[in-house]
């Protein structure tokens, strides 16, 4: 264990395509539609629409908690006292298929359940969780959580639950798929890739299917059920040409069922990959230096979730440790720029019908034509900056209490065509998709990876360039904005942010962007315009 | 709340007894072989801000990772529902699901088994984790964040002070008839003071880990190098675009080993994913750079007695003099690249034990004085480093250092260059490791890199 694992480190985000194996196991993203929906389509016959007795079908499948014992476990977390207390049963099932050297190498199961029980003394929490699911060790995890609290015991509080489901927002599948359907995805992703060029030297690909049946009740008296879907498949591909090597990576899905990719075909996800590998491998060393920056439309949507998303998050913004601390209604950004946060996008990585508190996801205007209009809110911080929460209380699992997150953030289109931006740049780099970015959420310094870049010359798009990285400060960049494409669009569905150790799918998106400067930090030097 | 030696024995029996059953349970539902490791983490965690507690979470997580083979066909699970009836379904339906999987001649259990044994010599325990009080652990965080309020007036906010501990127990069943576990502890603690430079907030960071409280750097130094490290960013300006050496400090040094060891992660080597897959035997870095893998380090983090697949733990050269000697294998990567497993199965693949440079016979000061123009980096930022070509791009933060001085703080640029170029330019490294983590380093300097700023 490192000391920063414990801890939020001094870059607190990080946002990564979902590419290693071992973010898929911090994600635990091992796939597995079971049963609940499928229980309720059994029984009713027709398409799952989130009414009282599916909810009882889910949480009795899933076995959810029972109604009284919720009832009593929060009663008895708040008997030394507190003003809130939740109590967070998750049950997730994941499958999935990985596939290596044209075989299929590895099927995988995982499960995670358990409960997580909280109390919250006002800016104070009190935290237990437990895989046991018995009452007494549940009423143990109860008692633990209640030791932040400590006013005169006035006796345990009667919370009276009433239940209701989470909106509709996703369509699980009706049943878990045939371990078959899994091989046909990653065989025909390995033929596609492999056929694209060859050059590409290597193929990985990897495929996963996941339900996760959330119960949250809380002390006031709420208690809601959700079912959510989510399905990946990412294929890796590697090139060689003439002793040089290069990756491509590119994966796509969403909270939905592994039908989607009848559709979004997994020829299409991995002749993408291979497009990124083989133009990389020929791609040449990245200028250093500052130089104008276009983020194309779509996977730059990771410049919004790092140089401003993380930065409007209300603990960081509650303790006063963000930049754009107290700067609500003041300008953050040029005129051109307008960004959303929204957890009710259909199918949507980062889409929850209700947030892992329990509150329903939403629309949030994060900034309107450049203006700081509000922050993403989860209970405890909104409680104590006396506003609602805004649905962006997420968490990784019951093993670890919730954090205001974003959910998918994206800036709707501008005016301006993608030729016109282009053509407008002298010289710079255009950056059409990132690896993943990271940002220092106090001063605001962000960095991106450029996944896949070229150089623009002369108002045209020339030769491929490698190993990008962009650096700049959030609030300094926004000023920067000076160009908003028309072809505003969401990213490919692989993003997952980590956050204080923690990490969540997400969505991205935005059009064209042109930023009039920005540092560009090749290993190159003296072929940029360097000062 | 905590554990005594009853408890611990106690968890130690239920481990291994849940591993066994789990390894029982696959069998009967079709396996050919089977591992189950059960961890079981005791685990406390304080956080402070200001004057005040602000989280105080305590509990006991289980967990079972089990890899199962039916012939050469291989399918795993990991679970937290740890009811017999639960591991049995579990198993059984991943046993189905291997009838889908390629075979692969390489697959399998270890070929053989060696009697798991305890050796209090790796010093992976120490009592006063279950001895210390939580009081006295809470008065830490709070006392950190006194201190870093009292260090400087320009601080007086913070991301919180934090102090954790776990105690775990690890047991590993196979079906060839392994049986080991063993027990292990860890403390840290750790503050991130935030200083006011005009309209900049600067954060600093600082932490210390060890097996125990009595290994840890005491409060009043976590407090005061948070406070340096925020304090010495006040200021900062950004560098010109130009080559210079550049400094790592130990922890960033770190860093670069982290990503140093994907490229010699066997599980990267078969599939072509680095840019040292046929580099065996090459002179790859300067005579700087001996690189190990020590599974046996005393009181390491990354210690242990066996890996996830039974294997007892060994000390591996990866890097000798600059010379690549070995990649780092698990028992599956290790039969199809034909090499012998390294002691480095962990969780389904391959990672480090402890993995670190060696130390050189320079302070980091005399790295900075050897220095006439350059660059002293304490953070970088940034993740990306592309493992088949090893291109190596950063944000960082640091001091620019002018005729071997430190001269002022710098921020808001990139460092760049790619791997072998950075191997090979390692020309002085400093004394100053401390064994914090499974990957750490001494502070080095590499002769030129490509900074990147205005």
């Amino acid at each position: 264990m490192r000391w920063a694992d414990a801890q939020e480190t001094v870059f607190a985000c990080r946002i990564l395509s979902a590419r290693s194996r071992c973010a898929y196991r911090r994600l635990g993203s091992f796939g597995g539609a079971e049963c609940a929906t499928g229980a309720c389509r059994r029984l009713h016959g027709a398409a799952f629409k989130g009414c009282d007795r599916c909810a009882r079908e889910s949480t009795r499948v899933h076995t959810g908690l029972d109604r009284d014992l919720l009832g009593q476990l929060l009663a008895r977390a708040l008997r030394r006292g507190g003003d809130y207390a939740d109590v967070f049963f998750e049950h997730r099932t994941a499958q999935s298929f990985r596939l290596q050297d044209g075989r299929i190498h590895e099927a995988g199961l995982a499960v995670v359940r358990g409960v997580g029980i909280r109390v919250i003394a006002g800016e104070r929490a009190g935290y237990a969780h437990s895989d046991d699911l018995s009452p007494a060790a549940l009423r143990r995890a109860a008692d633990v959580a209640s030791l932040i609290a400590h006013s005169a015991a006035s006796g345990e509080p009667v919370v009276d639950l009433s239940a209701r489901v989470a909106p509709h927002l996703y369509q699980p599948a009706a049943e878990a798929a045939p371990a078959g359907r899994f091989v046909d995805l990653l065989s025909r992703a390995d033929v596609a890739a492999r056929a694209f060029d060859p050059r590409i030297a290597a193929v990985n690909a990897y495929v996963s299917d996941e339900t996760q049946f959330v119960q949250i009740a809380t002390s006031t008296g709420e208690l809601v059920t959700d079912l959510r879907p989510l399905v990946t498949l990412g294929v890796q591909t590697v090139a060689r040409s003439d002793g040089r090597r290069a990756n491509g990576y590119f994966a796509d899905g969403g909270r939905t069922a592994l039908s989607i990719y009848d559709a979004k075909t997994p020829e299409s996800i991995a002749t993408e990959a291979a497009r990124i590998a083989v133009t990389n491998v020929d791609a040449r060393e990245t200028p250093a230096g500052e130089m104008t920056v276009v983020v194309g439309a779509g996977g730059g949507g990771v410049l919004l979730h790092e140089a401003v998303g993380h930065g409007l998050e209300s603990d960081f913004n509650r303790q006063g440790t963000s930049l754009y601390s107290g700067r609500v209604g003041e300008r953050v950004a040029s005129d051109l720029v307008t960004i959303f946060d929204d957890g009710n996008l259909a199918g949507e990585r980062g889409s929850v019908a209700v947030d892992d508190e329990g509150t329903p996801g939403a629309h949030k205007v994060l900034v309107e034509n450049g203006i700081l209009r509000g922050y993403m809110q989860d209970r405890l911080n909104a409680k104590l900056m006396g506003v609602q929460s805004t649905g962006s209380g997420r968490r990784q699992s019951f093993r670890v209490m919730p954090q205001p997150r974003m959910c998918n953030t994206y800036m709707p289109s501008g005016t301006s065509t993608f030729e016109e931006i282009i053509a407008s740049v002298d010289r710079g780099i255009y950056a059409t998709s990132f690896a993943g970015g990271q940002v220092e959420i106090s001063k605001g310094d962000f960095v991106f990876m450029v996944a896949e870049g070229y150089l623009i010359e002369g108002g045209k798009i020339t030769a491929p360039v490698r190993g990008a990285t962009l650096i700049g400060n959030g609030p300094d960049a926004m000023t920067k904005v000076v160009a908003v494409g028309n072809d505003g669009r969401l990213a490919n569905r692989s993003y997952t942010c980590g956050k204080g150790g923690q990490m969540v799918p997400v969505g991205v998106g935005m059009p064209t962007v042109k930023l009039a400067s920005c540092t560009v930090g090749g290993s190159s030097v003296g072929t940029g315009n360097e000062r | 709340m905590q554990l005594n030696e009853t408890a611990n024995a106690d968890a130690r029996d239920e481990a291994l007894a849940l591993a066994a059953f789990a390894v029982a349970a696959a069998v009967d539902g079709g396996a050919t072989a089977a591992e189950a490791t059960l961890a079981i983490n005791d685990r406390f965690g304080a956080e402070a801000r200001g004057g005040e507690l602000t989280k105080l979470e305590q509990s006991r997580g289980r967990s079972l990772s089990m890899r199962t083979f039916v012939g050469k066909r291989r399918a795993s699970l990991s679970t937290t529902d740890l009811t017999h009836d639960g591991i049995r379904a579990l198993a059984k339906r991943i046993v189905a699901a291997a009838a889908f999987v390629s075979e692969d001649p390489h697959a399998g259990l270890p070929d053989t088994v060696t009697p798991a044994q305890e050796d209090a010599a790796l010093e992976m325990l120490s009592p006063d984790v279950a001895a210390r009080e939580p009081e006295a652990k809470i008065d830490d965080v709070i006392e950190l964040e006194r201190l870093i309020r009292q260090a400087d007036a320009r601080i007086d906010n913070s991301r919180g002070s934090h102090a954790g501990d776990t105690q775990a127990t690890v047991a590993l069943v196979n079906s060839l008839g392994f049986r080991g576990a063993y027990r292990m502890t860890s403390a840290s603690r750790s503050t991130s003071p935030i200083a006011r430079d005009g309209d900049d907030l600067r954060i600093g960071s600082y932490g210390s880990a060890a097996r125990g409280y009595a290994g840890l750097e005491s409060v009043a130094d976590v407090a005061r190098q948070a406070a340096k490290r925020a304090l010495d960013l006040c200021g900062a300006r950004r560098p010109g675009t130009l080559r210079v050496p550049v400094i790592f400090e130990r922890d960033v040094a770190a860093a670069v080993l982290s990503d140093l060891f994907n490229a010699v992660n066997a599980a990267n080597i078969a599939v072509g994913n680095s840019y040292l897959t046929d580099a065996i035997g090459e002179t790859v870095g300067s005579a700087h750079v001996t690189i190990v893998d020590d599974g046996r380090l005393p009181g390491g983090l990354g210690t242990s007695p066996f890996d996830a697949e039974g294997t007892p733990t060994r000390m591996t050269t990866v890097f000798e003099r600059g010379v690549l000697k070995s990649f780092l294998y698990d028992t599956y990567y290790a039969r199809r690249l034909g090499a012998q497993t390294t002691g480095n199965a962990s969780g389904g693949g391959i990672g480090v034990n402890n993995f670190y440079l060696y130390s050189g016979d320079h302070t980091l000061d005399e790295l900075i004085a050897a220095t006439s123009r350059g660059v002293l980096v304490y953070d970088t930022i940034g993740f990306a480093t592309e493992h088949a070509s090893g291109t190596y791009s950063r944000g960082a933060r640091g001091v620019w250092i002018e005729n071997g001085e430190i001269a002022y703080p710098v921020d808001g640029f990139t460092i760049a260059s790619n791997f072998k170029a950075m191997l090979a330019g390692i020309d002085m490294v400093a004394n100053d490791v401390r064994f914090d983590s499974g990957i750490v380093s001494p502070s080095f300097r590499v002769t030129e890199m490509t900074i990147s700023g205005d």
